[in-house]
Protein backbone atom coordinates (compact mmCIF):
# COMPACT_ATOMS: atom_id res chain seq x y z
CA UNK A 1 0.00 0.00 0.00
CA UNK A 2 1.41 3.28 -1.17
CA UNK A 3 1.22 5.78 1.55
CA UNK A 4 -0.72 9.00 0.90
CA UNK A 5 1.44 12.09 0.64
CA UNK A 6 -0.81 13.82 2.97
CA UNK A 7 -2.12 11.52 5.21
CA UNK A 8 -0.60 11.59 8.81
CA UNK A 9 -0.75 8.13 9.40
CA UNK A 10 2.04 7.69 7.67
CA UNK A 11 4.06 9.84 9.55
CA UNK A 12 3.87 8.28 12.64
CA UNK A 13 4.16 4.81 10.84
CA UNK A 14 7.96 5.20 10.73
CA UNK A 15 8.45 6.48 14.17
CA UNK A 16 11.89 4.09 15.91
CA UNK A 17 9.59 3.45 18.87
CA UNK A 18 7.44 1.12 17.70
CA UNK A 19 8.45 0.02 13.98
CA UNK A 20 12.08 -0.77 13.38
CA UNK A 21 14.58 -4.17 13.44
CA UNK A 22 12.61 -7.43 14.82
CA UNK A 23 14.64 -8.58 17.85
CA UNK A 24 14.65 -11.79 16.23
CA UNK A 25 13.76 -11.90 12.43
CA UNK A 26 15.77 -8.42 11.96
CA UNK A 27 13.35 -7.68 9.57
CA UNK A 28 11.65 -3.72 9.67
CA UNK A 29 8.43 -4.40 10.91
CA UNK A 30 5.92 -2.60 13.98
CA UNK A 31 7.14 -4.19 16.91
CA UNK A 32 5.58 -5.37 20.10
CA UNK A 33 6.44 -5.29 23.47
CA UNK A 34 7.12 -8.94 25.06
CA UNK A 35 9.33 -10.45 28.07
CA UNK A 36 11.25 -13.49 27.50
CA UNK A 37 12.71 -14.51 30.86
CA UNK A 38 11.59 -11.20 31.96
CA UNK A 39 14.07 -9.26 29.89
CA UNK A 40 11.74 -6.81 27.80
CA UNK A 41 12.49 -7.39 23.86
CA UNK A 42 10.80 -6.03 20.65
CA UNK A 43 9.16 -8.70 18.31
CA UNK A 44 6.95 -8.14 15.28
CA UNK A 45 3.64 -9.66 15.37
CA UNK A 46 4.59 -12.56 13.49
CA UNK A 47 7.74 -13.77 15.07
CA UNK A 48 5.42 -13.38 18.66
CA UNK A 49 2.88 -15.98 16.81
CA UNK A 50 5.69 -18.73 16.19
CA UNK A 51 7.23 -18.02 19.73
CA UNK A 52 4.17 -19.13 20.96
CA UNK A 53 3.68 -22.16 19.16
CA UNK A 54 7.06 -23.72 19.89
CA UNK A 55 6.45 -26.99 21.41
CA UNK A 56 6.68 -26.78 25.38
CA UNK A 57 9.88 -26.02 27.20
CA UNK A 58 11.14 -28.27 29.76
CA UNK A 59 8.81 -28.40 32.81
CA UNK A 60 6.61 -25.96 31.46
CA UNK A 61 3.00 -27.49 31.07
CA UNK A 62 -0.67 -25.84 30.85
CA UNK A 63 -0.73 -26.06 33.82
CA UNK A 64 2.44 -24.39 34.53
CA UNK A 65 1.11 -21.75 32.20
CA UNK A 66 -2.62 -21.36 33.35
CA UNK A 67 -0.78 -20.96 37.35
CA UNK A 68 1.80 -18.34 36.11
CA UNK A 69 -1.54 -16.36 34.24
CA UNK A 70 -3.41 -16.67 37.99
CA UNK A 71 -0.12 -15.13 39.69
CA UNK A 72 0.32 -12.35 37.39
CA UNK A 73 -2.80 -11.11 37.49
CA UNK A 74 -2.62 -11.15 41.17
CA UNK A 75 0.59 -8.94 40.45
CA UNK A 76 -1.27 -6.47 38.80
CA UNK A 77 -4.36 -6.18 41.09
CA UNK A 78 -0.96 -5.55 43.59
CA UNK A 79 0.34 -2.93 41.40
CA UNK A 80 -2.20 -1.18 41.14
CA UNK A 81 -3.62 -1.10 44.41
CA UNK A 82 -0.53 0.25 45.81
CA UNK A 83 -1.01 3.54 43.81
CA UNK A 84 -4.87 3.93 45.27
CA UNK A 85 -3.96 6.58 47.59
CA UNK A 86 -6.97 9.17 47.38
CA UNK A 87 -10.67 9.18 45.41
CA UNK A 88 -10.75 11.52 42.76
CA UNK A 89 -13.93 13.02 44.34
CA UNK A 90 -11.89 13.40 47.26
CA UNK A 91 -9.21 15.78 45.50
CA UNK A 92 -12.32 17.25 44.05
CA UNK A 93 -13.79 18.71 46.72
CA UNK A 94 -11.94 22.06 47.07
CA UNK A 95 -13.72 22.59 43.40
CA UNK A 96 -16.65 24.90 42.93
CA UNK A 97 -19.10 23.41 42.57
CA UNK A 98 -21.45 23.51 38.87
CA UNK A 99 -23.91 25.98 39.27
CA UNK A 100 -27.83 25.42 38.66
CA UNK A 101 -27.83 23.28 34.81
CA UNK A 102 -30.23 23.75 32.14
CA UNK A 103 -30.57 22.56 29.13
CA UNK A 104 -32.83 22.67 26.43
CA UNK A 105 -33.95 20.84 23.18
CA UNK A 106 -33.08 23.80 20.46
CA UNK A 107 -34.13 21.30 17.57
CA UNK A 108 -35.38 18.28 16.63
CA UNK A 109 -34.22 16.57 13.59
CA UNK A 110 -37.55 13.93 12.14
CA UNK A 111 -36.87 12.26 8.92
CA UNK A 112 -35.94 8.76 10.08
CA UNK A 113 -38.68 6.13 9.64
CA UNK A 114 -37.11 3.94 12.62
CA UNK A 115 -34.78 4.30 15.42
CA UNK A 116 -31.70 6.03 15.12
CA UNK A 117 -28.64 3.79 16.25
CA UNK A 118 -25.59 6.32 15.67
CA UNK A 119 -24.72 9.72 14.87
CA UNK A 120 -21.31 12.10 14.19
CA UNK A 121 -20.81 15.65 14.45
CA UNK A 122 -18.57 17.20 11.10
CA UNK A 123 -16.05 19.06 12.11
CA UNK A 124 -17.12 22.22 10.38
CA UNK A 125 -19.82 22.34 14.17
CA UNK A 126 -23.03 21.91 11.93
CA UNK A 127 -23.70 18.90 9.61
CA UNK A 128 -24.67 15.80 11.49
CA UNK A 129 -24.71 12.25 9.85
CA UNK A 130 -26.94 9.72 11.38
CA UNK A 131 -27.91 6.09 10.81
CA UNK A 132 -30.91 4.15 11.19
CA UNK A 133 -32.27 1.16 11.57
CA UNK A 134 -34.66 1.81 8.78
CA UNK A 135 -31.12 1.37 6.31
CA UNK A 136 -31.32 4.92 5.84
CA UNK A 137 -27.69 7.60 6.12
CA UNK A 138 -29.23 10.75 6.75
CA UNK A 139 -26.81 14.00 6.75
CA UNK A 140 -28.28 17.03 8.32
CA UNK A 141 -27.79 20.94 8.88
CA UNK A 142 -27.92 21.42 12.09
CA UNK A 143 -28.94 24.96 12.33
CA UNK A 144 -31.44 24.92 9.76
CA UNK A 145 -32.58 21.00 10.53
CA UNK A 146 -32.66 20.72 6.54
CA UNK A 147 -31.89 17.25 5.36
CA UNK A 148 -28.42 17.69 2.75
CA UNK A 149 -28.26 14.46 1.87
CA UNK A 150 -30.27 10.38 2.58
CA UNK A 151 -28.38 7.70 1.40
CA UNK A 152 -30.14 4.23 1.40
CA UNK A 153 -28.11 1.04 2.22
CA UNK A 154 -28.76 -2.09 1.10
CA UNK A 155 -29.73 -3.39 4.32
CA UNK A 156 -31.08 -2.67 7.59
CA UNK A 157 -29.33 -1.77 11.16
CA UNK A 158 -27.17 0.51 10.10
CA UNK A 159 -25.19 0.57 13.65
CA UNK A 160 -22.27 2.81 12.91
CA UNK A 161 -22.09 6.06 11.42
CA UNK A 162 -19.10 8.31 11.01
CA UNK A 163 -17.73 11.49 9.37
CA UNK A 164 -14.54 11.98 7.98
CA UNK A 165 -12.21 14.64 9.39
CA UNK A 166 -12.21 16.20 6.17
CA UNK A 167 -15.68 16.74 6.11
CA UNK A 168 -16.34 15.15 2.48
CA UNK A 169 -17.10 11.85 3.27
CA UNK A 170 -19.25 9.65 5.61
CA UNK A 171 -18.54 6.03 6.35
CA UNK A 172 -20.85 3.44 7.62
CA UNK A 173 -21.43 -0.26 9.06
CA UNK A 174 -24.08 -2.37 9.00
CA UNK A 175 -25.59 -5.29 10.99
CA UNK A 176 -25.10 -7.93 7.72
CA UNK A 177 -22.38 -10.68 8.27
CA UNK A 178 -19.62 -10.40 10.91
CA UNK A 179 -21.42 -7.09 11.79
CA UNK A 180 -19.80 -4.06 12.39
CA UNK A 181 -20.63 -2.24 15.63
CA UNK A 182 -18.60 0.57 15.12
CA UNK A 183 -16.78 2.51 12.89
CA UNK A 184 -14.18 5.47 13.53
CA UNK A 185 -13.17 7.04 10.41
CA UNK A 186 -9.72 8.76 11.20
CA UNK A 187 -9.04 10.08 7.68
CA UNK A 188 -10.50 9.17 4.19
CA UNK A 189 -7.56 6.78 3.42
CA UNK A 190 -7.81 4.60 6.53
CA UNK A 191 -10.88 3.46 8.85
CA UNK A 192 -11.08 1.47 12.21
CA UNK A 193 -13.77 -0.69 12.97
CA UNK A 194 -15.10 -2.91 15.82
CA UNK A 195 -17.12 -6.34 14.87
CA UNK A 196 -19.44 -8.50 16.72
CA UNK A 197 -16.51 -11.26 16.35
CA UNK A 198 -14.67 -9.71 18.81
CA UNK A 199 -12.03 -8.10 17.21
CA UNK A 200 -10.82 -4.48 15.68
CA UNK A 201 -9.50 -3.97 12.65
CA UNK A 202 -7.92 -1.33 10.64
CA UNK A 203 -7.97 -0.68 6.74
CA UNK A 204 -6.69 1.41 4.09
CA UNK A 205 -9.71 2.24 2.26
CA UNK A 206 -8.03 2.70 -1.23
CA UNK A 207 -7.55 -1.03 -1.26
CA UNK A 208 -9.48 -2.78 1.04
CA UNK A 209 -6.62 -4.37 2.62
CA UNK A 210 -6.39 -5.05 6.30
CA UNK A 211 -3.66 -3.12 7.90
CA UNK A 212 -3.77 -4.37 11.36
CA UNK A 213 -6.24 -6.25 13.32
CA UNK A 214 -6.65 -5.95 17.31
CA UNK A 215 -7.38 -9.13 18.88
CA UNK A 216 -8.14 -9.51 22.84
CA UNK A 217 -11.51 -9.08 23.00
CA UNK A 218 -13.84 -12.07 24.10
CA UNK A 219 -17.24 -10.90 22.55
CA UNK A 220 -18.67 -8.04 20.25
CA UNK A 221 -16.65 -5.06 20.67
CA UNK A 222 -19.26 -2.58 20.97
CA UNK A 223 -17.32 1.03 20.87
CA UNK A 224 -14.11 2.86 19.68
CA UNK A 225 -12.59 5.79 20.66
CA UNK A 226 -9.43 7.33 19.16
CA UNK A 227 -7.15 8.94 21.14
CA UNK A 228 -7.32 13.29 20.36
CA UNK A 229 -4.00 13.89 20.59
CA UNK A 230 -2.74 14.57 16.96
CA UNK A 231 0.21 12.55 17.20
CA UNK A 232 -1.91 9.53 19.16
CA UNK A 233 -1.70 5.96 17.80
CA UNK A 234 -3.99 4.37 20.49
CA UNK A 235 -7.21 4.06 20.72
CA UNK A 236 -10.23 2.28 23.48
CA UNK A 237 -12.42 -0.45 22.70
CA UNK A 238 -15.13 -1.71 25.06
CA UNK A 239 -17.60 -4.72 24.51
CA UNK A 240 -19.60 -7.15 25.68
CA UNK A 241 -16.60 -8.84 27.36
CA UNK A 242 -17.15 -5.80 30.02
CA UNK A 243 -13.40 -5.07 29.34
CA UNK A 244 -11.86 -1.86 28.18
CA UNK A 245 -8.74 -2.30 25.98
CA UNK A 246 -6.30 0.35 24.99
CA UNK A 247 -4.82 -0.64 21.77
CA UNK A 248 -1.21 0.81 20.18
CA UNK A 249 -2.46 0.69 16.22
CA UNK A 250 0.45 0.42 14.70
CA UNK A 251 1.91 -2.93 16.18
CA UNK A 252 -1.80 -4.49 17.49
CA UNK A 253 -0.65 -4.33 21.05
CA UNK A 254 -3.26 -4.26 23.22
CA UNK A 255 -1.04 -2.01 25.99
CA UNK A 256 -3.81 -1.82 29.21
CA UNK A 257 -6.54 -3.85 29.97
CA UNK A 258 -9.59 -2.78 32.48
CA UNK A 259 -12.41 -5.21 33.48
CA UNK A 260 -14.21 -3.53 36.74
CA UNK A 261 -18.24 -3.29 34.72
CA UNK A 262 -20.54 -5.92 35.50
CA UNK A 263 -22.15 -5.85 32.24
CA UNK A 264 -21.45 -5.15 28.50
CA UNK A 265 -19.90 -1.65 27.78
CA UNK A 266 -21.48 -0.18 25.38
CA UNK A 267 -19.69 3.06 24.71
CA UNK A 268 -15.75 4.49 25.60
CA UNK A 269 -14.88 7.91 25.06
CA UNK A 270 -11.58 9.36 25.71
CA UNK A 271 -11.43 12.51 28.07
CA UNK A 272 -10.10 15.12 26.33
CA UNK A 273 -6.63 15.25 27.72
CA UNK A 274 -6.50 11.85 26.19
CA UNK A 275 -5.42 10.75 29.80
CA UNK A 276 -8.44 9.21 30.90
CA UNK A 277 -11.65 7.75 29.03
CA UNK A 278 -15.01 6.89 30.68
CA UNK A 279 -17.25 3.91 30.00
CA UNK A 280 -20.79 3.54 29.95
CA UNK A 281 -22.62 -0.14 30.20
CA UNK A 282 -25.64 -1.88 30.96
CA UNK A 283 -24.68 -3.04 34.48
CA UNK A 284 -25.94 1.16 34.57
CA UNK A 285 -23.20 2.27 35.44
CA UNK A 286 -20.65 5.04 33.37
CA UNK A 287 -16.96 5.01 34.74
CA UNK A 288 -13.82 6.76 34.66
CA UNK A 289 -10.77 4.99 34.14
CA UNK A 290 -7.49 7.20 34.44
CA UNK A 291 -4.79 5.72 31.96
CA UNK A 292 -1.37 6.90 34.06
CA UNK A 293 -2.99 5.18 37.06
CA UNK A 294 -3.92 2.61 35.20
CA UNK A 295 -7.41 2.15 36.96
CA UNK A 296 -10.95 3.29 37.59
CA UNK A 297 -11.02 6.34 39.33
CA UNK A 298 -14.50 7.14 39.46
CA UNK A 299 -18.24 5.68 38.96
CA UNK A 300 -21.01 7.32 38.39
CA UNK A 301 -24.43 5.83 39.15
CA UNK A 302 -27.39 6.39 41.64
CA UNK A 303 -29.85 3.64 43.09
CA UNK A 304 -32.32 5.28 41.09
CA UNK A 305 -30.59 4.74 38.08
CA UNK A 306 -31.39 1.15 36.94
CA UNK A 307 -30.91 1.55 32.93
CA UNK A 308 -27.83 0.86 31.33
CA UNK A 309 -26.12 3.44 29.79
CA UNK A 310 -25.86 3.25 26.14
CA UNK A 311 -23.70 6.13 25.25
CA UNK A 312 -21.56 8.77 26.80
CA UNK A 313 -19.59 11.71 25.95
CA UNK A 314 -17.58 14.42 27.17
CA UNK A 315 -17.99 18.54 26.84
CA UNK A 316 -15.40 20.34 25.56
CA UNK A 317 -13.14 20.63 29.45
CA UNK A 318 -14.07 17.14 30.26
CA UNK A 319 -16.10 18.65 33.14
CA UNK A 320 -19.16 17.35 31.92
CA UNK A 321 -19.90 13.58 31.05
CA UNK A 322 -23.20 13.36 29.25
CA UNK A 323 -24.69 9.72 29.14
CA UNK A 324 -27.79 8.46 26.81
CA UNK A 325 -29.69 5.60 28.79
CA UNK A 326 -32.35 3.33 27.81
CA UNK A 327 -34.97 5.06 29.99
CA UNK A 328 -35.07 7.30 27.53
CA UNK A 329 -33.08 9.73 29.42
CA UNK A 330 -29.71 11.49 29.74
CA UNK A 331 -27.65 12.06 32.86
CA UNK A 332 -25.58 14.60 32.96
CA UNK A 333 -22.83 14.44 35.90
CA UNK A 334 -19.97 16.14 37.04
CA UNK A 335 -16.74 14.26 36.79
CA UNK A 336 -14.39 15.19 38.84
CA UNK A 337 -16.96 15.31 42.17
CA UNK A 338 -19.07 12.44 40.77
CA UNK A 339 -22.00 14.30 41.58
CA UNK A 340 -25.33 14.33 38.65
CA UNK A 341 -26.13 17.99 37.66
CA UNK A 342 -28.90 17.12 35.83
CA UNK A 343 -30.86 14.83 34.24
CA UNK A 344 -33.05 15.57 30.76
CA UNK A 345 -35.90 14.36 28.98
CA UNK A 346 -37.55 14.99 26.01
CA UNK A 347 -37.07 11.51 24.29
CA UNK A 348 -39.94 8.70 23.66
CA UNK A 349 -37.69 5.69 23.72
CA UNK A 350 -34.24 4.69 24.42
CA UNK A 351 -31.27 7.18 23.98
CA UNK A 352 -28.92 5.14 21.59
CA UNK A 353 -26.03 7.75 21.16
CA UNK A 354 -24.95 11.40 22.33
CA UNK A 355 -22.56 13.47 20.90
CA UNK A 356 -21.23 16.91 21.91
CA UNK A 357 -20.42 19.14 18.71
CA UNK A 358 -16.53 19.82 18.10
CA UNK A 359 -17.07 23.49 19.26
CA UNK A 360 -19.18 22.10 22.58
CA UNK A 361 -21.76 24.63 21.76
CA UNK A 362 -24.59 21.73 21.51
CA UNK A 363 -24.93 18.20 21.94
CA UNK A 364 -26.77 15.90 20.18
CA UNK A 365 -28.47 12.66 21.11
CA UNK A 366 -30.08 9.76 19.19
CA UNK A 367 -33.03 7.61 19.96
CA UNK A 368 -35.18 4.77 19.05
CA UNK A 369 -37.90 7.30 19.28
CA UNK A 370 -36.79 8.01 15.64
CA UNK A 371 -35.54 11.67 16.33
CA UNK A 372 -32.44 13.60 16.92
CA UNK A 373 -32.62 16.34 19.51
CA UNK A 374 -30.11 18.81 20.06
CA UNK A 375 -29.52 20.73 23.82
CA UNK A 376 -27.77 23.75 24.29
CA UNK A 377 -27.20 24.87 27.88
CA UNK A 378 -28.54 28.49 29.00
CA UNK A 379 -32.05 29.73 29.73
CA UNK A 380 -34.69 29.60 26.89
CA UNK A 381 -38.22 30.29 25.94
CA UNK A 382 -39.12 28.74 22.96
CA UNK A 383 -38.30 24.64 22.26
CA UNK A 384 -37.83 24.31 18.65
CA UNK A 385 -39.32 21.08 17.40
CA UNK A 386 -39.37 21.31 13.43
CA UNK A 387 -40.80 19.30 10.58
CA UNK A 388 -38.56 18.76 7.90
CA UNK A 389 -38.70 19.42 3.80
CA UNK A 390 -38.46 16.93 1.12
CA UNK A 391 -35.18 14.53 1.69
CA UNK A 392 -33.17 15.65 -1.55
CA UNK A 393 -31.46 13.21 -3.97
CA UNK A 394 -27.87 12.21 -2.79
CA UNK A 395 -25.02 13.67 -4.95
CA UNK A 396 -23.44 11.14 -7.04
CA UNK A 397 -20.87 8.68 -4.85
CA UNK A 398 -17.94 8.06 -5.92
CA UNK A 399 -16.83 4.42 -5.89
CA UNK A 400 -18.32 2.10 -3.46
CA UNK A 401 -16.23 0.03 -2.22
CA UNK A 402 -17.61 -3.21 0.29
CA UNK A 403 -14.08 -3.80 2.16
CA UNK A 404 -13.62 -7.36 3.63
CA UNK A 405 -15.48 -8.77 6.28
CA UNK A 406 -16.92 -6.02 7.92
CA UNK A 407 -19.02 -4.12 5.00
CA UNK A 408 -18.20 -0.75 5.90
CA UNK A 409 -19.23 1.68 2.88
CA UNK A 410 -17.82 4.69 1.78
CA UNK A 411 -19.39 7.36 -0.16
CA UNK A 412 -17.76 10.89 -0.94
CA UNK B 1 -1.37 -27.17 20.23
CA UNK B 2 -3.73 -24.05 20.37
CA UNK B 3 -4.25 -24.11 23.59
CA UNK B 4 -0.59 -23.44 25.00
CA UNK B 5 0.30 -20.82 22.21
CA UNK B 6 -3.39 -18.79 23.62
CA UNK B 7 -2.12 -19.60 27.03
CA UNK B 8 1.56 -18.64 26.17
CA UNK B 9 0.09 -15.30 24.87
CA UNK B 10 -1.94 -14.54 28.09
CA UNK B 11 1.01 -15.02 29.90
CA UNK B 12 2.75 -12.41 28.00
CA UNK B 13 -0.10 -10.24 27.44
CA UNK B 14 -0.24 -10.17 31.20
CA UNK B 15 4.11 -9.36 32.28
CA UNK B 16 3.18 -6.32 29.53
CA UNK B 17 0.44 -4.72 32.05
CA UNK B 18 2.35 -5.44 35.36
CA UNK B 19 5.24 -4.18 34.07
CA UNK B 20 4.05 -0.50 33.10
CA UNK B 21 4.78 2.71 34.05
CA UNK B 22 2.21 4.14 36.53
CA UNK B 23 1.11 7.35 38.37
CA UNK B 24 -0.30 7.58 42.02
CA UNK B 25 -4.02 8.35 41.84
CA UNK B 26 -3.93 11.91 43.64
CA UNK B 27 -1.09 13.25 41.37
CA UNK B 28 -3.53 11.87 37.53
CA UNK B 29 -6.40 13.52 39.61
CA UNK B 30 -4.63 16.82 40.16
CA UNK B 31 -3.72 16.58 36.25
CA UNK B 32 -7.40 15.60 35.26
CA UNK B 33 -8.83 19.00 37.37
CA UNK B 34 -6.08 21.17 36.11
CA UNK B 35 -7.21 20.64 32.40
CA UNK B 36 -10.64 21.00 33.68
CA UNK B 37 -9.83 24.22 35.50
CA UNK B 38 -7.84 26.08 32.47
CA UNK B 39 -10.95 24.86 29.53
CA UNK B 40 -13.38 25.76 31.94
CA UNK B 41 -13.48 29.53 30.11
CA UNK B 42 -13.81 27.55 26.69
CA UNK B 43 -16.48 24.96 27.43
CA UNK B 44 -19.87 26.65 26.33
CA UNK B 45 -21.82 24.35 27.85
CA UNK B 46 -19.99 25.33 31.35
CA UNK B 47 -19.46 29.11 30.85
CA UNK B 48 -22.89 30.12 28.23
CA UNK B 49 -21.89 31.99 25.29
CA UNK B 50 -24.12 35.35 24.72
CA UNK B 51 -27.38 34.42 22.28
CA UNK B 52 -25.88 36.48 19.71
CA UNK B 53 -22.78 33.93 19.32
CA UNK B 54 -24.95 31.11 19.86
CA UNK B 55 -25.85 29.48 16.31
CA UNK B 56 -28.51 27.25 17.89
CA UNK B 57 -30.30 30.10 19.30
CA UNK B 58 -33.29 32.03 18.30
CA UNK B 59 -32.32 35.49 17.22
CA UNK B 60 -34.15 38.61 18.43
CA UNK B 61 -36.14 39.44 14.73
CA UNK B 62 -36.37 43.32 14.47
CA UNK B 63 -38.54 43.95 11.58
CA UNK B 64 -41.93 42.93 11.14
CA UNK B 65 -44.15 42.66 7.89
CA UNK B 66 -46.45 45.16 7.20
Amino acid sequence: VQPQPDAKMCDQTFLAITFGPCDNCSQNKPLMNIYLKNEPINYCSLCVEMMACQGLAKGETIHTLKAESESLKSKLEEERAKLHDVELHQVAEKMEALGQFVMKTRRTLKGHGNKVLCMDWCRDKRRIVSSSQDGKVIVWDAYTTNKEHAVTMPCTWVMACAYAPSGCAVACGSDEEKSIQYVVLLYVFVILTSSGDGTCALWDVESGQLLQSFHGHSADVLSLDLAPSETGNTFVSGGCDKKANVWDMRSGQNVQSFETHESDINSVKYYPSGDAFASGSDDATCRLYDLRADREVAIYSKESIIFGASSVDFSLSGRLLFAGHNDYTINVWDVLKGTRVAILFGHENRVSTVRVSPDGTAFCSGSWDNTLRMKVKGLAVVIGVLHHPVVSAPRAAGELRNIGHSFPVIYS
Amino acid sequence: MAKIADARKTVEQLKLEVNIDRMMVSKAAAELMAYCESHAKEDPLLTPVPSSENPFREKKIFCAIL
